[in-house]
């Protein structure tokens, strides 16, 4: 399938330029805070977003119908990948959550979380009603259900909170009738209780205990909050410079490429950065929320929303969650954070959006 | 219906779309007015706690004070050493770490977990020394492996050595790790931890002043606490020296002479009271245990019966013997019981109260006259005099010459003695006093009981006719405290003429072919006094079972010279030695010699 003189035209170069801008921004601020380690990072975040542009480029060149009906098979993979990697995968850092090719690893539930935005589209895309019905509820519970738990039992509490959100992006969309919140809301309620009791890992639960009061253990899970709060508030209006973080190169700061990039941004840049990337941020968001408008049909509007949905909703969580707002999930900072499973799954989510805007006049 | 159109209509679920955008957007200016609050509102406050962990202060030792003899030969000095501290608070998984650092640093993990939990109650950024006095040898290959262990801490101090090795090592003292508690009872002196303090000897009594303060370097850190970086220090200070009145020459002759005997050897100067050499032995090297720890060697020191760690002549305990005459002389003559022409025969022994008692000298001295009964020590003589004086006056004319009490050395641990009176044992044993045991009291038997150093300062006032002797090692002057020029000071004990017929025995008992003759030193007028204790006290007696001893008589000499405008004088006491004149006497004589051809030219 050639990509035509028009498609090409209706792409929306903003967007790409500010995502490739807010990466490039990601591999300066890895390289300043891993340069110290083994393993160059940021050469291998820059190799990421190659591939990154890649995927999605490959995403872009297909007409996402053909994406949506395919769905079926993805998610049929997905889960099958997802219950293999619970029982064959080996324990990366007390998860099952990374799967082993050759010479790179990947986490499978970064790419379900697109593969959830797909299989949504396409259920959501069949019910033109003001209102979801019950069948079509019980039906996406079902289908959002099986991933969740296997996700769950990884057990990675981030990704499963990102499917939520994707999930109740959806519902929002769809339309949901007072009744249904209720009764959705008191299942919700009974499952966390459940959940808390039963499900939890005792790391999990200290890390939610931790948020209400980090000092209680400063040396556990309270100290990432610590740090982290110390490396932004002692950044000041304009940060400490460029590589001149003592909390972020004398290595207080934990995870300082992965989850906690943007507490060194904090840091050595300031408020003043932190500020530049929100703005940066909102644009992209802002760039990427009001093209629904834009989308041609039901399935288009559902995938470019979930899309970003799924990029603000872990900026959203990254932000609050490096500042002790948010319990420590392991949510890493879309584009900026050092990772190539994230990175990837977040510019093939971008590329769905590029591709159901610039198909916008496309005849069905 | 709106599905028919070619385009649906998805005016609703654009129309929520775009409300849930306006939410985010809300959302995200909200939190950023939360960043805006860390790093505006409260950036004073992150901004000191991202100093503070990145910065930490470690303490630079400062050295202790020399500690010099009279001349100026040093013998408390410092050189390097190396410890090695364990940063708790960096210790991430104890069941790991501590067998490593056991295993690293050649110690049980037995004894550092106790190590440990002896300063658990200190904070944990608190360093505690695990391993101390190591050699520049040592510490490399402990350095090469830093990386491993970022929980050690390796710097230098300034660590005490005695280079004259055993010598005066019971007047130096030693060093020992200061308690817990000893920090606690202490705020206004900056004790630190793992600090190590005088435990005994001088190093005890001038702690203070020979403590320097320590310095202080600020060191950048990262967050296992690998040091990264260095601020200026503050420099330490070292402690302020001290010199003593100690002749190194004298006090190694003095050890010199006690060789393996045990005894104690003290020589004065009774001008000024300056404490010339005390020796006692047997001794020990405190080079080989001063250190945070106890090694072995400290606790069968300690647990010896010999006791080489006490200091005999201020501590160690024994009857007078014959020396003690010359107190009955001395109390007989203030009296007016005697005088210089009195006579008594003797014929070998004496019935007194019913009893038999024989002088030393079976076959009898002949008529004595005061001179010549302290020349030969003359039992018979001061039994005569001691029932005449009775036990009151006896133990009067004992404490004006300062037996009884503490001399006032600036040593810690002296030991009083005891003078036996009516009063005394009314209270401490509940009985009346015998008659009988006057007798014993006056040849310097009985319950009496000197320390070595009580000798040399009744010497010394008998050599200055009565002038008061405070003695002390400590020989800057402005700084002894309360020492006021002692001949000068207070009522003499007796009528000046009292002393001279007594120093004319003492005379007579070293030049005159007395019991003290083996002291002679041709061209040195030396006085002197022999004895010989016979009695040995139940304790000592079971002490001496315990160590495998035979029971034989200590021996004493006690002397000055010369006899006009006396310089010196040299107390001896030798355990187990035999009689005075045989033994202590000849060791005297050395140190008379020894004084004549060193300090006294």
């Amino acid at each position: 399938m050639m990509i035509d003189r028009r498609l090409f035209e209706e792409i929306d170069w903003i967007l790409i330029g500010l995502v490739l801008l807010l990466s490039l921004l990601g591999v300066f601020f890895i390289y300043s805070s891993s340069h110290f380690l083994p393993g160059n990072y940021y050469l291998r975040q820059l190799v990421w977003i190659g591939i990154g542009i890649a995927a999605a480029f490959l995403v872009m060149i297909v007409d996402y119908k053909f994406w949506v009906s395919f769905s079926i098979y993805f998610y049929a993979l997905m889960i099958a990948v997802l219950a293999a990697s619970l029982v064959f995968a080996r324990l990366v850092a007390g998860t099952k959550s990374w799967v082993k090719f050759g010479f790179f690893q990947i986490q499978p539930s970064e790419l379900a979380k697109v593969i959830l935005i797909l299989v949504f589209a396409r259920i959501f895309a069949e019910y033109k009603g003001r209102y979801l019905n019950t069948q079509s509820t019980a039906l996406a519970l079902m289908v959002a259900g099986v991933p969740l738990v296997l996700i769950m039992l990884q057990p990675d509490l981030g990704t499963a909170l990102t499917f939520v959100a994707i999930f109740g992006a959806a519902f929002i969309l769809g339309g949901l009738r007072k009744k249904t919140i209720i009764i959705l809301l008191a299942l919700s309620l009974v499952i966390g209780a459940g959940g808390w009791t039963f499900g939890l890992k005792n790391y999990q639960k200290k890390r939610l205990t931790t948020l209400l009061n980090p000092r209680e253990d400063p040396r556990g899970s309270g100290y990432q909050i610590n740090q982290s709060k110390i490396a932004i508030g002692s950044g000041g209006l304009t940060g400490k410079g460029f590589m001149k973080g003592s909390q972020s190169q004398l290595r207080f700061l934990p995870a300082r490429h992965t989850d906690f990039i943007f507490s060194v941004i904090g840091e050595e840049f300031g408020f003043l950065g932190v500020f530049i990337v929100f703005l940066l941020y909102f644009l992209t968001l802002a760039r990427m929320f009001l093209s629904v408008a834009k989308a041609r049909d039901r399935a288009g509007v559902y995938l470019i929303f979930m899309a970003s949905v799924l990029i603000t909703f872990q900026f959203l969580i990254n932000v609050l969650m490096i500042i002790g707002l948010f319990p420590v999930t392991g949510i890493p900072m879309p584009f900026l954070s050092y990772g190539g499973s994230s990175l990837l799954a977040n510019f093939i989510a971008c590329g769905l959006i590029l591709n159901v805007k610039m198909r916008r006049f496309a005849n069905v | 219906m709106p599905g028919d159109k070619i385009y649906e209509d998805l005016s609703v679920v654009v129309r929520r779309a775009n409300a849930v955008f306006r939410i985010v957007a809300v959302a995200l200016l909200l939190v950023l007015g939360y960043y805006w609050k860390a790093q505006i509102l409260d950036y004073k406050r992150f901004w000191d706690l991202a100093e503070a962990n990145r910065t930490r202060s470690r303490v630079v030792s400062a050295p202790r004070g020399l500690i010099l003899d009279r001349g100026g030969v040093v013998l408390a000095d410092n050189r390097v050493s190396f410890k090695v501290s364990l940063l708790r608070e960096s210790v991430k998984n104890a069941a790991v770490v501590y067998p490593a650092v056991s295993k690293l640093l050649g110690i049980s993990e037995e004894e550092l977990r106790s190590r440990i939990e002896r300063y658990k109650n200190l904070p944990l950024f608190e360093p505690v020394v695990i391993k101390d006095g190591l050699e520049p040898e040592e510490i490399a290959p402990i350095e090469a492996r830093r990386l491993e262990f970022p929980e050690l801490e390796i710097a230098a101090e300034p660590r005490r050595s005695y280079p004259k090795k055993t010598l005066a090592a019971h007047v130096l003292g030693y060093l020992q790790e200061r308690s817990p508690e000893e920090i606690r009872d202490n705020p206004g002196r900056n004790l630190r931890i793992s600090d190590l303090g005088g435990r005994a000897g001088l190093e005890r009594q001038y702690d203070d002043r020979l403590t320097g303060q320590d310095g202080s370097v600020v060191e950048i850190v990262d967050s296992v606490g690998r040091k990264r970086g260095e601020n200026p220090m503050q420099p330490p200070t070292q402690g302020r020296d001290i010199h003593l009145s100690i002749s190194a020459t004298l006090q190694g002759k003095a050890e010199e002479l006690l060789g393996d005997r045990e005894g104690a050897i003290v020589a004065l100067d009774p001008s000024t009271g300056e404490i010339l050499a005390m020796a006692s032995s047997p001794t020990f090297d405190p080079n080989r245990f001063i250190g945070r720890f106890t090694p072995e060697e400290w606790v069968q020191l300690m647990n010896d019966p010999a006791s080489p760690l006490e200091n005999r002549a201020i501590r160690g305990l024994y009857a007078p013997g014959s020396i003690f005459k010359v107190v009955m002389a001395l109390g007989g003559l203030d009296l007016g019981l005697i005088t210089e022409q009195t006579t008594v025969y003797c014929n070998g022994s004496i019935v007194i109260y019913g009893t038999s008692r024989a002088c030393w000298f079976p076959q009898g001295h002949g008529s004595m006259n005061l001179f010549n009964a302290i020349k030969n020590s003359c039992n018979i003589y001061f039994y005569t005099l001691g029932r005449q004086m009775g036990i009151d006056p006896i133990a009067t004319a004992a404490g004006r010459l300062g037996l009884g009490r503490k001399t006032g050395l600036d040593l810690p641990g002296e030991k009083e003695g005891l003078v036996p009176s009516q009063d005394w044992k009314m209270k401490a044993l509940k009985t009346p006093w015998f008659p009988g045991e006057t007798i014993s009291v006056a040849i310097g038997q009985g319950q009496l009981q000197v320390t070595p150093l009580q000798i040399a300062v009744m010497t010394g006032v008998i050599a200055n006719r009565g002038g008061r002797v405070v003695p002390r090692l400590l020989l800057d002057r402005e700084d002894s405290p309360g020492a006021v020029s002692p001949a000068t000071a207070g009522q003499p004990p007796f009528k000046p003429a009292v002393f001279e017929s007594v120093i004319e025995g003492m005379w007579r008992s070293v030049n005159d072919m007395g019991t003290g003759q083996a002291a002679r030193v041709d061209g040195l007028d030396i006085c002197g006094k022999t004895g010989s204790t016979q009695v040995v006290s139940r304790e000592r007696a079971e002490m001496l079972a315990r160590a495998g001893k035979p029971i034989k008589t200590h021996s004493w000499f006690s002397g000055f010279a010369p006899r006009d405008h006396p310089r010196i004088v040299v107390t001896v006491l030798v355990e187990f030695g035999g009689g005075g004149g045989a033994i202590a006497g000849p060791l005297a004589g050395q140190m008379f010699r020894t004084w004549k051809d060193s300090v006294g030219k």
